[in-house]
Protein backbone atom coordinates (compact mmCIF):
# COMPACT_ATOMS: atom_id res chain seq x y z
CA UNK A 1 0.00 0.00 0.00
CA UNK A 2 2.83 2.24 -0.32
CA UNK A 3 6.30 2.43 -1.96
CA UNK A 4 8.42 3.99 0.74
CA UNK A 5 7.60 2.39 3.16
CA UNK A 6 9.43 -1.12 3.71
CA UNK A 7 13.04 0.64 3.52
CA UNK A 8 14.76 -2.29 5.37
CA UNK A 9 18.05 -1.11 7.84
CA UNK A 10 20.08 -0.62 10.61
CA UNK A 11 18.72 2.39 11.95
CA UNK A 12 21.42 4.46 12.19
CA UNK A 13 20.74 4.16 8.52
CA UNK A 14 17.04 4.82 7.88
CA UNK A 15 17.97 7.36 10.62
CA UNK A 16 19.07 9.67 7.89
CA UNK A 17 16.96 8.12 5.15
CA UNK A 18 13.28 10.34 4.91
CA UNK A 19 11.25 10.25 1.88
CA UNK A 20 8.84 13.06 0.87
CA UNK A 21 5.52 13.00 -1.54
CA UNK A 22 3.21 15.49 -2.36
CA UNK A 23 0.18 14.66 -4.58
CA UNK A 24 -3.46 15.58 -4.95
CA UNK A 25 -6.78 13.74 -3.68
CA UNK A 26 -8.29 13.03 -6.53
CA UNK A 27 -11.71 13.67 -6.55
CA UNK A 28 -11.13 16.16 -4.09
CA UNK A 29 -8.22 18.56 -5.35
CA UNK A 30 -7.03 17.46 -8.10
CA UNK A 31 -8.50 20.37 -10.23
CA UNK A 32 -5.61 22.33 -11.57
CA UNK A 33 -3.32 20.83 -8.63
CA UNK A 34 -0.55 20.55 -11.10
CA UNK A 35 0.45 24.88 -10.40
CA UNK A 36 0.15 23.81 -6.48
CA UNK A 37 2.69 20.50 -7.31
CA UNK A 38 4.92 23.43 -9.24
CA UNK A 39 4.98 25.26 -6.10
CA UNK A 40 5.36 22.69 -3.67
CA UNK A 41 8.03 21.24 -5.90
CA UNK A 42 9.83 24.54 -6.39
CA UNK A 43 10.13 25.04 -2.36
CA UNK A 44 10.91 21.27 -1.66
CA UNK A 45 13.90 21.35 -4.23
CA UNK A 46 15.59 24.47 -3.07
CA UNK A 47 16.62 21.70 0.91
CA UNK A 48 19.20 19.74 -1.35
CA UNK A 49 17.43 16.13 -1.60
CA UNK A 50 19.96 13.74 -2.37
CA UNK A 51 17.15 12.10 -4.92
CA UNK A 52 13.53 13.34 -6.42
CA UNK A 53 11.46 13.03 -8.91
CA UNK A 54 8.44 13.18 -10.67
CA UNK A 55 6.39 9.97 -11.55
CA UNK A 56 5.35 10.72 -15.47
CA UNK A 57 9.37 12.27 -15.72
CA UNK A 58 11.37 9.62 -13.77
CA UNK A 59 14.09 10.42 -11.23
CA UNK A 60 16.61 13.52 -11.60
CA UNK A 61 19.20 11.06 -12.76
CA UNK A 62 17.67 10.84 -16.21
CA UNK A 63 15.55 14.11 -15.93
CA UNK A 64 15.73 17.64 -14.76
CA UNK A 65 13.56 20.14 -13.04
CA UNK A 66 12.24 21.92 -16.43
CA UNK A 67 11.21 18.22 -17.73
CA UNK A 68 9.29 17.45 -14.15
CA UNK A 69 7.69 20.80 -14.27
CA UNK A 70 6.64 20.61 -17.89
CA UNK A 71 5.09 17.20 -17.47
CA UNK A 72 3.31 17.80 -13.67
CA UNK A 73 -0.35 16.54 -14.08
CA UNK A 74 -3.11 17.20 -11.78
CA UNK A 75 -2.53 13.14 -11.25
CA UNK A 76 1.42 13.70 -10.78
CA UNK A 77 2.91 12.62 -7.44
CA UNK A 78 6.23 14.24 -6.22
CA UNK A 79 9.17 12.62 -4.35
CA UNK A 80 12.04 13.98 -2.70
CA UNK A 81 14.70 12.00 -0.74
CA UNK A 82 16.34 13.90 2.34
CA UNK A 83 19.10 12.75 4.38
CA UNK A 84 18.58 15.65 7.44
CA UNK A 85 15.66 16.15 9.68
CA UNK A 86 16.50 19.79 9.65
CA UNK A 87 15.93 19.78 5.74
CA UNK A 88 12.39 18.25 6.53
CA UNK A 89 11.57 20.43 9.15
CA UNK A 90 12.40 23.37 7.09
CA UNK A 91 10.64 22.98 4.10
CA UNK A 92 7.39 21.53 6.05
CA UNK A 93 7.56 25.31 7.67
CA UNK A 94 7.57 26.98 4.74
CA UNK A 95 4.84 24.40 3.26
CA UNK A 96 2.78 25.21 6.60
CA UNK A 97 2.93 29.06 5.89
CA UNK A 98 2.36 29.01 2.06
CA UNK A 99 -0.87 26.51 2.62
CA UNK A 100 -1.39 24.79 -0.22
CA UNK A 101 -3.64 22.47 1.70
CA UNK A 102 -2.44 19.65 -0.29
CA UNK A 103 -1.36 16.47 1.48
CA UNK A 104 2.25 15.96 2.54
CA UNK A 105 3.78 12.23 3.71
CA UNK A 106 6.59 11.84 4.85
CA UNK A 107 8.31 8.12 5.33
CA UNK A 108 11.37 7.67 7.94
CA UNK A 109 11.51 6.50 11.17
CA UNK A 110 8.63 8.18 13.16
CA UNK A 111 9.78 9.42 15.65
CA UNK A 112 12.27 11.47 13.60
CA UNK A 113 9.52 12.79 11.36
CA UNK A 114 7.40 13.45 14.81
CA UNK A 115 9.94 15.47 15.82
CA UNK A 116 10.47 17.33 12.33
CA UNK A 117 6.78 18.10 12.36
CA UNK A 118 6.55 19.47 16.01
CA UNK A 119 9.82 21.73 14.96
CA UNK A 120 7.52 23.05 11.89
CA UNK A 121 4.81 23.07 14.17
CA UNK A 122 2.53 20.72 13.31
CA UNK A 123 0.92 17.36 14.19
CA UNK A 124 0.97 13.57 12.64
CA UNK A 125 -2.35 13.13 11.03
CA UNK A 126 -2.06 9.34 10.58
CA UNK A 127 0.73 6.89 10.56
CA UNK A 128 1.31 4.12 8.37
CA UNK A 129 3.23 1.19 9.95
CA UNK A 130 5.69 -1.54 8.51
CA UNK A 131 4.60 -5.11 9.77
CA UNK A 132 7.35 -6.49 7.99
CA UNK A 133 7.35 -9.10 5.08
CA UNK A 134 5.68 -12.41 6.14
CA UNK A 135 4.81 -15.46 3.70
CA UNK A 136 7.33 -17.65 1.68
CA UNK A 137 10.26 -15.73 2.83
CA UNK A 138 12.95 -17.97 2.02
CA UNK A 139 11.90 -16.62 -1.83
CA UNK A 140 14.14 -13.55 -0.47
CA UNK A 141 17.65 -12.47 -1.04
CA UNK A 142 19.87 -11.73 1.72
CA UNK A 143 19.29 -8.60 4.16
CA UNK A 144 21.58 -6.78 2.84
CA UNK A 145 20.56 -7.08 -0.73
CA UNK A 146 17.09 -6.12 0.45
CA UNK A 147 18.59 -2.88 2.15
CA UNK A 148 19.05 -1.79 -1.29
CA UNK A 149 16.45 -3.32 -3.48
CA UNK A 150 13.74 -2.33 -0.92
CA UNK A 151 14.27 1.96 -1.39
CA UNK A 152 12.54 1.17 -4.75
CA UNK A 153 9.05 -0.08 -3.34
CA UNK A 154 7.71 -0.95 -6.69
CA UNK A 155 10.23 -3.46 -6.59
CA UNK A 156 12.02 -2.17 -10.05
CA UNK A 157 15.64 -2.48 -8.81
CA UNK A 158 16.82 -6.14 -9.43
CA UNK A 159 18.48 -8.15 -6.50
CA UNK A 160 20.60 -9.76 -9.43
CA UNK A 161 21.64 -6.20 -10.71
CA UNK A 162 22.65 -5.13 -7.22
CA UNK A 163 24.46 -8.86 -6.42
CA UNK A 164 26.02 -8.06 -9.71
CA UNK A 165 27.80 -4.92 -8.76
CA UNK A 166 28.90 -6.46 -5.40
CA UNK A 167 30.97 -9.12 -7.72
CA UNK A 168 32.39 -6.66 -9.89
CA UNK A 169 33.59 -4.17 -7.13
CA UNK A 170 35.00 -6.87 -5.32
CA UNK A 171 37.49 -7.50 -8.29
CA UNK A 172 37.80 -3.75 -8.58
CA UNK A 173 35.53 -3.34 -12.04
CA UNK A 174 32.91 -0.64 -11.61
CA UNK A 175 32.71 2.55 -9.30
CA UNK A 176 30.91 2.93 -6.27
CA UNK A 177 29.19 5.96 -6.85
CA UNK A 178 28.45 5.32 -11.02
CA UNK A 179 26.55 1.86 -9.41
CA UNK A 180 24.75 3.73 -6.82
CA UNK A 181 23.38 6.03 -9.55
CA UNK A 182 23.04 3.45 -11.81
CA UNK A 183 20.70 1.70 -9.51
CA UNK A 184 18.65 4.60 -8.79
CA UNK A 185 17.92 5.40 -12.35
CA UNK A 186 15.78 2.17 -12.41
CA UNK A 187 13.61 3.75 -9.67
CA UNK A 188 11.45 5.90 -11.21
CA UNK A 189 9.53 7.76 -8.33
CA UNK A 190 12.87 9.05 -7.64
CA UNK A 191 12.64 7.73 -3.77
CA UNK A 192 15.65 5.40 -4.29
CA UNK A 193 18.82 6.77 -1.54
CA UNK A 194 21.79 6.90 -3.82
CA UNK A 195 24.17 8.23 -1.07
CA UNK A 196 22.57 5.11 1.72
CA UNK A 197 23.32 2.96 -1.68
CA UNK A 198 26.42 3.73 -1.82
CA UNK A 199 27.43 2.92 1.75
CA UNK A 200 25.92 -0.36 1.50
CA UNK A 201 27.57 -1.63 -1.32
CA UNK A 202 30.97 -0.79 0.04
CA UNK A 203 29.93 -2.40 3.53
CA UNK A 204 28.45 -5.84 1.13
CA UNK A 205 31.98 -6.02 -0.51
CA UNK A 206 33.94 -5.55 2.66
CA UNK A 207 32.02 -7.90 4.30
CA UNK A 208 32.75 -10.51 1.53
CA UNK B 1 8.03 -6.15 -24.22
CA UNK B 2 10.27 -8.62 -26.49
CA UNK B 3 13.92 -7.89 -27.56
CA UNK B 4 14.67 -8.06 -31.38
CA UNK B 5 16.25 -11.12 -32.50
CA UNK B 6 18.25 -9.68 -35.17
CA UNK B 7 19.02 -6.17 -33.58
CA UNK B 8 20.54 -8.37 -30.24
CA UNK B 9 24.42 -9.26 -30.34
CA UNK B 10 24.25 -11.60 -27.17
CA UNK B 11 26.38 -9.25 -25.03
CA UNK B 12 24.06 -10.31 -21.91
CA UNK B 13 24.24 -6.61 -20.75
CA UNK B 14 20.71 -6.20 -19.86
CA UNK B 15 20.11 -9.76 -18.00
CA UNK B 16 20.46 -8.54 -14.60
CA UNK B 17 18.29 -5.58 -14.74
CA UNK B 18 14.89 -7.66 -14.92
CA UNK B 19 13.49 -7.37 -11.09
CA UNK B 20 11.60 -10.89 -11.98
CA UNK B 21 14.75 -12.81 -14.07
CA UNK B 22 12.84 -13.10 -17.20
CA UNK B 23 15.45 -12.13 -19.21
CA UNK B 24 17.16 -15.69 -20.67
CA UNK B 25 20.15 -16.28 -22.51
CA UNK B 26 20.21 -18.80 -25.53
CA UNK B 27 23.99 -19.60 -25.08
CA UNK B 28 26.74 -20.30 -27.56
CA UNK B 29 26.30 -22.57 -30.21
CA UNK B 30 28.33 -23.27 -33.86
CA UNK B 31 24.64 -23.01 -35.64
CA UNK B 32 23.12 -19.94 -34.15
CA UNK B 33 24.32 -16.80 -33.03
CA UNK B 34 23.90 -16.42 -28.78
CA UNK B 35 20.70 -13.50 -27.76
CA UNK B 36 18.72 -12.51 -25.00
CA UNK B 37 14.84 -13.74 -24.79
CA UNK B 38 12.47 -12.25 -22.65
CA UNK B 39 10.33 -15.25 -20.98
CA UNK B 40 6.61 -13.88 -21.88
CA UNK B 41 5.32 -16.02 -19.02
CA UNK B 42 7.34 -14.69 -16.26
CA UNK B 43 7.68 -11.09 -17.73
CA UNK B 44 5.73 -8.37 -15.74
CA UNK B 45 5.62 -5.38 -18.09
CA UNK B 46 7.87 -3.51 -16.00
CA UNK B 47 9.33 -1.41 -18.55
CA UNK B 48 12.61 -1.49 -16.49
CA UNK B 49 14.70 -3.52 -18.99
CA UNK B 50 13.80 -0.72 -21.58
CA UNK B 51 14.51 2.32 -19.97
CA UNK B 52 17.27 1.22 -18.25
CA UNK B 53 19.07 1.82 -21.91
CA UNK B 54 21.94 -0.46 -21.44
CA UNK B 55 21.15 -2.61 -24.56
CA UNK B 56 24.06 -1.36 -27.39
CA UNK B 57 21.53 -2.14 -30.01
CA UNK B 58 17.98 -0.90 -28.76
CA UNK B 59 17.00 -4.31 -29.23
CA UNK B 60 14.34 -4.23 -26.68
CA UNK B 61 10.64 -3.35 -28.28
CA UNK B 62 7.88 -2.11 -25.77
CA UNK B 63 4.53 -2.91 -27.72
CA UNK B 64 0.89 -2.32 -27.22
CA UNK B 65 -0.50 -4.54 -24.94
CA UNK B 66 -3.59 -6.05 -25.31
CA UNK B 67 -6.62 -7.31 -22.19
CA UNK B 68 -5.39 -8.78 -20.57
CA UNK B 69 -1.09 -8.89 -20.56
CA UNK B 70 -2.06 -5.23 -20.41
CA UNK B 71 -2.72 -5.93 -16.39
CA UNK B 72 0.73 -6.63 -16.21
CA UNK B 73 2.13 -3.35 -17.24
CA UNK B 74 -0.94 -1.88 -14.98
CA UNK B 75 0.19 -3.13 -11.95
CA UNK B 76 3.64 -3.06 -12.49
CA UNK B 77 5.20 0.03 -14.21
CA UNK B 78 4.47 3.01 -12.21
CA UNK B 79 4.29 5.36 -14.99
CA UNK B 80 0.64 4.12 -15.87
CA UNK B 81 -1.90 5.87 -14.03
CA UNK B 82 -4.74 2.97 -12.98
CA UNK B 83 -7.93 3.78 -15.36
CA UNK B 84 -10.22 3.66 -12.57
CA UNK B 85 -8.69 5.21 -9.82
CA UNK B 86 -6.41 7.56 -12.12
CA UNK B 87 -3.66 7.14 -9.64
CA UNK B 88 -0.08 6.07 -11.00
CA UNK B 89 2.05 3.30 -8.67
CA UNK B 90 0.13 0.52 -7.47
CA UNK B 91 -3.06 2.92 -8.25
CA UNK B 92 -4.13 3.35 -4.69
CA UNK B 93 -4.50 6.49 -3.13
CA UNK B 94 -4.17 4.98 0.85
CA UNK B 95 -3.12 6.96 3.45
CA UNK B 96 -1.23 9.43 1.14
CA UNK B 97 -4.51 11.90 1.19
CA UNK B 98 -6.20 11.13 3.93
CA UNK B 99 -6.18 14.19 5.42
CA UNK B 100 -7.76 15.65 2.95
CA UNK B 101 -11.10 12.85 1.83
CA UNK B 102 -10.86 11.13 5.78
CA UNK B 103 -10.22 7.48 3.97
CA UNK B 104 -9.25 6.16 7.63
CA UNK B 105 -11.25 7.81 10.18
CA UNK B 106 -11.01 7.31 14.22
CA UNK B 107 -12.13 4.05 14.96
CA UNK B 108 -10.72 2.29 12.10
CA UNK B 109 -7.65 0.06 11.48
CA UNK B 110 -6.18 0.46 7.74
CA UNK B 111 -5.16 -2.73 6.17
CA UNK B 112 -2.73 -3.42 3.10
CA UNK B 113 -1.54 -6.57 1.66
CA UNK B 114 1.38 -5.83 -0.44
CA UNK B 115 1.31 -9.32 -2.22
CA UNK B 116 4.15 -9.82 -4.29
CA UNK B 117 6.49 -7.23 -2.43
CA UNK B 118 9.38 -6.80 -1.88
CA UNK B 119 10.56 -8.18 -5.36
CA UNK B 120 9.03 -11.63 -5.58
CA UNK B 121 5.76 -10.93 -7.84
CA UNK B 122 3.02 -12.87 -7.93
CA UNK B 123 0.01 -14.31 -10.38
CA UNK B 124 -2.87 -12.71 -9.64
CA UNK B 125 -5.12 -15.59 -8.43
CA UNK B 126 -2.58 -15.71 -5.39
CA UNK B 127 -4.72 -13.09 -3.68
CA UNK B 128 -8.27 -14.84 -4.21
CA UNK B 129 -7.72 -16.89 -0.92
CA UNK B 130 -7.44 -14.46 1.57
CA UNK B 131 -9.53 -11.92 -0.74
CA UNK B 132 -12.52 -15.04 0.23
CA UNK B 133 -11.43 -15.05 4.01
CA UNK B 134 -12.02 -11.50 4.05
CA UNK B 135 -14.94 -11.42 2.40
CA UNK B 136 -16.45 -14.23 4.33
CA UNK B 137 -15.72 -12.05 7.69
CA UNK B 138 -17.55 -9.33 6.44
CA UNK B 139 -14.73 -7.11 5.55
CA UNK B 140 -15.37 -4.86 2.46
CA UNK B 141 -12.28 -4.22 0.56
CA UNK B 142 -11.46 -0.74 -0.50
CA UNK B 143 -13.33 0.07 -3.74
CA UNK B 144 -11.10 2.65 -5.23
CA UNK B 145 -8.07 -0.17 -5.82
CA UNK B 146 -7.03 -1.75 -8.99
CA UNK B 147 -6.76 -5.09 -7.78
CA UNK B 148 -10.64 -4.61 -5.62
CA UNK B 149 -11.96 -3.36 -9.50
CA UNK B 150 -11.26 -7.13 -10.84
CA UNK B 151 -13.46 -8.86 -8.81
CA UNK B 152 -16.09 -10.48 -10.12
CA UNK B 153 -17.71 -12.18 -7.22
CA UNK B 154 -18.12 -10.41 -4.05
CA UNK B 155 -18.79 -13.61 -2.14
CA UNK B 156 -16.19 -15.73 -3.35
CA UNK B 157 -13.41 -13.18 -4.16
CA UNK B 158 -13.19 -14.48 -7.65
CA UNK B 159 -11.13 -12.43 -9.84
CA UNK B 160 -11.52 -11.91 -13.90
CA UNK B 161 -11.19 -15.82 -15.11
CA UNK B 162 -8.96 -14.23 -17.63
CA UNK B 163 -6.94 -12.16 -15.76
CA UNK B 164 -6.16 -14.60 -12.91
CA UNK B 165 -3.41 -15.95 -14.03
CA UNK B 166 -1.01 -12.51 -15.39
CA UNK B 167 2.05 -12.38 -13.65
CA UNK B 168 2.53 -8.97 -12.03
CA UNK B 169 5.27 -7.49 -9.61
CA UNK B 170 2.94 -6.60 -6.45
CA UNK B 171 -1.02 -6.16 -5.78
CA UNK B 172 -2.43 -4.69 -2.75
CA UNK B 173 -5.24 -6.24 -0.58
CA UNK B 174 -6.75 -3.71 0.73
CA UNK B 175 -9.28 -2.67 3.23
CA UNK B 176 -10.15 -0.83 6.29
CA UNK B 177 -12.08 -2.74 9.54
CA UNK B 178 -13.18 -1.38 12.63
CA UNK B 179 -10.71 -1.17 15.44
CA UNK B 180 -12.79 -3.91 17.13
CA UNK B 181 -12.16 -6.18 14.51
CA UNK B 182 -8.58 -5.72 14.10
CA UNK B 183 -7.68 -9.22 16.24
CA UNK B 184 -10.00 -11.29 13.59
CA UNK B 185 -8.23 -9.12 11.06
CA UNK B 186 -4.70 -10.70 12.10
CA UNK B 187 -5.43 -14.12 12.23
CA UNK B 188 -6.55 -13.83 9.01
CA UNK B 189 -3.30 -12.32 7.79
CA UNK B 190 -1.49 -15.06 9.63
CA UNK B 191 -3.42 -17.51 7.86
CA UNK B 192 -2.44 -16.02 4.62
CA UNK B 193 1.00 -15.77 5.44
CA UNK B 194 1.53 -19.43 6.23
CA UNK B 195 -0.50 -20.36 2.78
CA UNK B 196 0.72 -18.15 0.57
CA UNK B 197 3.49 -19.28 -2.13
CA UNK B 198 5.01 -15.94 -2.38
CA UNK B 199 5.93 -12.93 -0.22
CA UNK B 200 3.81 -9.82 1.30
CA UNK B 201 4.77 -6.66 2.73
CA UNK B 202 2.05 -5.81 5.81
CA UNK B 203 0.68 -2.13 6.45
CA UNK B 204 -1.06 -1.08 9.35
CA UNK B 205 -2.42 2.22 9.71
CA UNK B 206 -4.10 4.28 11.88
CA UNK B 207 -5.49 8.17 12.69
CA UNK B 208 -3.15 9.88 15.04
CA UNK B 209 -5.68 10.95 18.28
CA UNK B 210 -5.76 14.76 19.67
CA UNK B 211 -3.68 13.50 22.49
CA UNK B 212 -0.58 12.16 19.95
CA UNK B 213 -1.43 8.35 20.68
CA UNK B 214 -2.16 5.92 17.91
CA UNK B 215 -4.97 3.67 19.24
CA UNK B 216 -4.27 1.39 16.27
CA UNK B 217 -1.28 0.32 17.76
CA UNK B 218 -2.85 -1.19 20.98
CA UNK B 219 -4.39 -3.82 18.57
CA UNK B 220 -0.86 -4.65 17.04
CA UNK B 221 0.77 -4.72 20.35
CA UNK B 222 -2.09 -6.89 21.73
CA UNK B 223 -2.05 -9.23 18.72
CA UNK B 224 1.73 -9.99 19.47
CA UNK B 225 3.11 -8.27 16.39
CA UNK B 226 5.94 -6.04 15.85
CA UNK B 227 6.16 -2.80 13.42
CA UNK B 228 9.37 -1.24 12.10
CA UNK B 229 10.46 1.80 13.41
CA UNK B 230 10.44 3.22 10.35
CA UNK B 231 6.66 4.32 9.19
CA UNK B 232 4.76 6.65 6.76
CA UNK B 233 3.50 9.68 8.00
CA UNK B 234 1.01 12.11 6.68
CA UNK B 235 1.87 15.41 7.98
CA UNK B 236 -2.26 16.98 8.10
CA UNK B 237 -1.08 19.91 5.79
CA UNK B 238 -3.71 18.87 3.13
CA UNK B 239 -6.35 18.91 6.76
CA UNK B 240 -5.58 22.83 7.43
CA UNK B 241 -8.16 23.86 4.20
CA UNK B 242 -11.61 22.42 4.97
CA UNK B 243 -13.19 20.81 2.18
Amino acid sequence: MTHSLHRKGEPSDLNRDFVVLSMAAQGFNNVQSADKLREIFNIIVKYEPVNYGEVFSGPIFRSSNEEMLKNMKDNSYIHFVFDEQEKVAGFLRELKEADYAMSVVVSGVVEEVKKACEKAGLNMHTVNFSGGILGNTGRLPEASVLEITTMCGHGLISANLVKQMVLDLKKGRGDYREYAIDLAKQCQCGIFNPDRAEKILRRMVDDQ
Amino acid sequence: MYIDQEKCIGCQKCLNYCPVAAIEYSGRSKDQKAYAFINRDECVECAVCYRARVCPTDAFVQEALDWPRILRSAFSDPFNPHKGTNVPGRGTEEMKTTDITNRFPEGTIGIGLEFGRPGIGLRLKETEPVIRRLLESGIKLEPCNPLTELITDENTGQLKTDAANEKVLSAIVEFIAPLEQAEEVFDIIREAAQATETVFSLDIVGKVSADGSIPVMQEVEKAGLRVAPNGKVNVGLGRMVAK
